[in-house]
């Protein structure tokens, strides 16, 4: 048996959190939606199927493990819709007879023996997938599907809660003063070996658990409220971390942040308030950087996806930044803000348009072309070296191929501006 | 008479970085003499191209160190685009 993940054809409803990585690379709680599907499936061998560009990345990543390889597939499958968040508690098994769980019109998984693989596989991966889905038996499921980045954020917390029930351990492990406390139950922390805390921090477990991962350090006055996880080597600095918070791998956070997801190697290290928010890799967010996440009206928030804005059907969305995105000091973002990735966000001392693309600068109330793709990547460098890290040669031709990918809808925005 | 290629990126020089059009030549350095700075290039250059109504390649734009060398620089763009009213060389 073998699982494959794939990302499907909707992986572009979830822009800007996806221009860089697959659907299954997103965080939902303390992990991605394929660490779940892999803590679900551990045992069997996994293949993944995603955009082409985000090949060579997923195979530096998962060298032992196929990509877009479509002789991996001749084999039982167990085939899973990458946008799938996997719980505990979902009844999916590997094994069974052949069938197509679908919701709606969407695949969700499929499994699929060996020779009826090699009776639909021609030669591209969704004819398969829409070979075996109208030929294998259809079985509508519930299982949670992640169609759009505010579904990310408002799963966080039940998925944080999950992730604490699966750890094999918990307590107290690493270095806990007297001075700092845990208000409620302690069998719902874990603070691991390497992981630090300063004198005055409270980790409040009443509402749900809360996760502070290997080398994380939380500094005194911090307040973190679970469901909340800390990651990796992440430093909370006199934060309130409010619940529903998800904070991804060497991160600095300062100020406010209630139920946002914070991907990794970001930077959010003064005052101001992030809610209900995704904060892709390497942003930083300016000193009183500040969401809105509910209107004054408290109507339900509509959010730009492909260009158009989109009922959310919720009340409480914040906003939405994809990878290397700076915002200045003081800037203030209005509810349900999408800005793309790679952008320099300038304050205009009142609320920015909802949405802002990628590759620009936003000043004076105008979106700018910038200093162009070089000096884009000259930056990247810097702000990546800062952190141990470095641009890959693959890194690049993935970044230069959203670039051109982009480009057209901010030179299209620009034109409209001055017209 | 329309201005000159030249009278208008004076225009628009003096407008974005607050220099007296009179202080303006074409020797003069966009950084050193008039005071741009990474913020204000960039805007400059999108200046230049909503006034001219042309499109500019940002990094060649911003390479740009002289109002004389932006001038020759819109022209040439002009030139290409199929945009009316450059100098007379």
């Amino acid at each position: 048996m073998k699982v494959c993940v794939f990302e499907d054809r909707d992986y572009d409803k979830l822009y800007p959190l996806t221009y860089l990585r697959a659907t299954f690379e997103l965080k939902c709680g303390h992990t991605s939606l394929l660490e779940k599907i892999k803590r679900k499936f551990g045992a069997g061998t996994f293949c993944y199927f995603a955009r082409e560009q985000l090949a060579p990345g997923l195979k530096t990543k998962m060298p032992d493990e196929s990509v877009n390889d479509l002789d991996a597939l001749r084999d039982d499958l167990l085939i899973i819709n990458g946008r799938w968040l996997a719980s505990g508690t979902d009844d999916l098994q590997a094994d069974g007879p052949e069938e197509v769980g679908i919701s709606g019109e969407t695949l969700v998984y499929a499994r699929v023996k060996a020779d009826t693989v090699q009776k639909h596989l021609k030669d591209d991966f969704f004819g398969f997938i829409d070979s075996i889905k109208s030929n294998l038996k259809n079985k509508d499921v519930s299982l949670k599907l992640i169609s759009f980045p505010w579904d990310l954020v408002s799963s966080n917390g039940d998925a944080i809660k999950d992730d604490f029930d699966m750890l094999s351990q918990k307590g107290i492990s690493g270095k806990f003063p007297p001075q700092a406390a845990i208000y409620g139950d302690a069998d719902r922390a874990y603070v691991a070996e390497t992981a630090k805390i300063h004198p005055f921090v409270v980790l409040d477990t009443s509402g749900g658990p809360v996760i502070i991962d290997e080398g994380a350090i939380i500094y005194p006055f911090s307040r973190i409220e679970g469901p909340a996880c800390i990651g990796k080597d992440t430093q909370i600095h006199g934060a309130k971390i409010r619940e529903g918070t998800a904070i991804g791998p060497v991160c600095m956070v300062g100020g406010e942040v209630e139920e946002s997801i914070i991907h990794g190697y970001a930077n959010k290290f003064h005052d101001g308030f992030l809610g209900h928010s995704y904060i892709c890799e390497w942003v930083n967010l300016g000193a009183q950087t500040t969401n809105s996440d509910i209107k004054n009206d408290y109507s339900q928030v509509q959010v730009y996806v492909k260009g158009e804005l989109t009922d959310t059907n919720q009340t409480k969305v914040g906003c939405f930044i994809g990878d290397h995105t700076k915002t200045s000091i003081g800037t203030l973002l209005n509810t349900g803000s999408v800005f793309g990735m790679m952008s320099n966000v300038m304050s205009i001392g009142g609320l920015l348009p909802k949405f802002i693309p990628s590759f620009c600068w936003f000043m004076n109330n105008k979106i700018l072309k910038g200093y162009g793709f070089r000096m884009f990547i000259k930056t990247a460098e810097t702000v990546v070296s800062r952190r141990g890290r470095k641009l890959t040669e693959d890194d690049i031709r993935l970044l230069e191929y959203t670039y051109k990918l982009v480009k057209p809808e901010r030179d299209a925005l620009i034109k409209k501006e001055r017209m | 008479m329309a201005d000159s290629v030249t009278d208008k990126v004076k225009k628009v020089v003096s407008r974005q970085l607050k220099v007296e059009e009179s202080l303006i030549n074409p020797d003069s350095d966009f950084v050193k003499d008039l005071g741009a700075d990474s913020l204000k290039s960039v805007e400059l250059v999108a200046a230049f191209e909503e006034e001219f109504d042309i499109e500019m390649d940002e990094e060649a734009a911003l390479n740009v160190r002289t109002v004389g060398k932006a001038i020759e620089h819109i022209e040439k763009s002009m030139k290409e685009q199929g945009k009316s009213g450059a100098d007379p060389q």
